[in-house]
């Protein structure tokens, strides 16, 4: 059965993109353009085996997200990649400290090394 | 006016200026996000077309992609820049909480944060540290990393593929000393006298690396200064280059 990632994208074209390139993969793949959308898919009983989030969300921030699906039980295991464009040491620190797999500047990779990543963690 | 006043209205206007600069600050990194999103998603298209996922090209589209793609990815380096010198004006004129750091650990972590670019270039770091304990230094350990991140970071830059960097550590009256030396791009003679001025960029690294803000020695001479310390480097043909500063021991 395909591994199923969840983007947490809220730029449309870049989920496009980034959804496109993993279902070429072999992925199966769910999409979220917001909080309220991403815990819709998280709270349902089916739980993806990795989660791509962008940190820059127009509801909540992504650090939000991040904390709210490490103190879940159900969640707490489901490796995230971060995929943003914000690049700071303090975001950087913050996600790390709240339990990530990876922090990935989306202008500094191509989606190539992205599924690449995603291949190395699932 | 009387004097009193004078302060009032002075101490007003800083505040208006530390405003402005704080709102400029905010632009500047909300934009730099906003063109790195575009530039990313550019960069994500071209590849497709050279990977050939959107149908085979011709020879002369091909090498188009290749130079729309090498632009886009300058640009790219180019905010990446601009984001550096928005964060590093601010550390410059930012007041200085000092306390006392182990540089040991510091150098440790910074290596650690920068492993991962040193092997993607067949890069070797090597902390040599001392056979005894070094004191701990009295300085702002936010801005400490910021001058080793740089002079890592330039130095993984400049050096040759499958070169070594060596960091060393060590205690010279009262001061502790860490020296960052590459095996790569040697100092120009004009570079020699002008490499800390700001916006200054040495011909030799210009050849190795087109895009850079000149900004990075500048601050961190700054950053080393306000941290009562000194900096400074030697470069020769065939050495390669090493970076010296020096923090105050910390004293209780």
């Amino acid at each position: 059965m395909a591994k199923m990632i969840l983007i947490i994208e809220d730029d449309d074209f870049l989920q496009g993109l980034e959804a496109k390139k993993l279902k070429k993969e072999g992925y199966d793949v769910l999409t979220a353009m917001n909080s309220v959308e991403a815990f819709k898919i998280l709270n349902s009983n089916t739980k993806p085996d990795m989660i791509l989030l962008d940190l820059l969300l127009p509801d909540v921030d992504g650090f939000m997200i991040l904390k709210r699906i490490r103190e879940d039980e159900t969640l707490k295991k489901i490796p995230v990649i971060v995929f943003s464009n914000l690049s700071e040491e303090k975001d950087i620190r913050e996600a790390n400290k709240l339990g990530i797999s990876d922090f990935m500047v989306k202008s500094n990779f191509t989606l190539d090394e992205l599924a690449d990543k995603i291949k190395v963690l699932i | 006016m009387n004097p009193e006043e004078k302060i009032k209205k002075l101490e007003e206007e800083n505040e208006k200026l530390k405003l402005l600069y704080s709102k400029k600050s905010d632009i500047v990194s909300l934009s730099s996000h906003q063109i790195r999103t575009s530039l990313s998603a550019l960069k994500w298209i071209i590849k497709m077309f050279l990977d050939g996922d959107l149908g085979a090209l011709t020879t002369e589209q091909e090498s188009l992609l290749k130079k729309a793609y090498e632009g886009n990815d300058r640009a790219i380096n180019t905010v990446s820049e601009l984001l550096f010198a928005n964060k590093t004006e601010d550390i410059i004129d930012k007041a200085y909480l000092f306390a006392k750091i182990d540089l040991t650990e510091l150098i440790d972590n910074t290596i650690f944060d920068f492993s991962g670019e040193a092997y993607n270039r067949g890069i070797e770091m090597l902390f040599l540290k001392p056979n005894t304990k070094i004191h701990s230094v009295n300085g702002n350990k936010d801005n400490i990393r910021v001058v080793l991140q740089n002079l890592l970071e330039n130095a993984i830059k400049y050096s040759n593929m499958h070169g070594k960097i060596f960091i060393t550590l060590k205690e010279i009256d009262g001061m502790v000393q860490v020296s960052v030396k590459d095996t790569g791009v040697v100092i120009s003679e004009e570079g020699k006298s002008k490499i800390f001025e700001k916006f200054y960029r040495d011909p030799e690294a210009q050849k190795r690396e087109a895009v850079g803000s000149g900004i990075g020695l500048y601050t961190i001479k700054k950053i080393v200064e306000n941290n009562k310390g000194k900096i400074w480097f030697e470069s020769e043909k065939n050495e390669g280059t090493t970076f010296f500063f020096t923090i105050p021991i910390f004293k209780s």
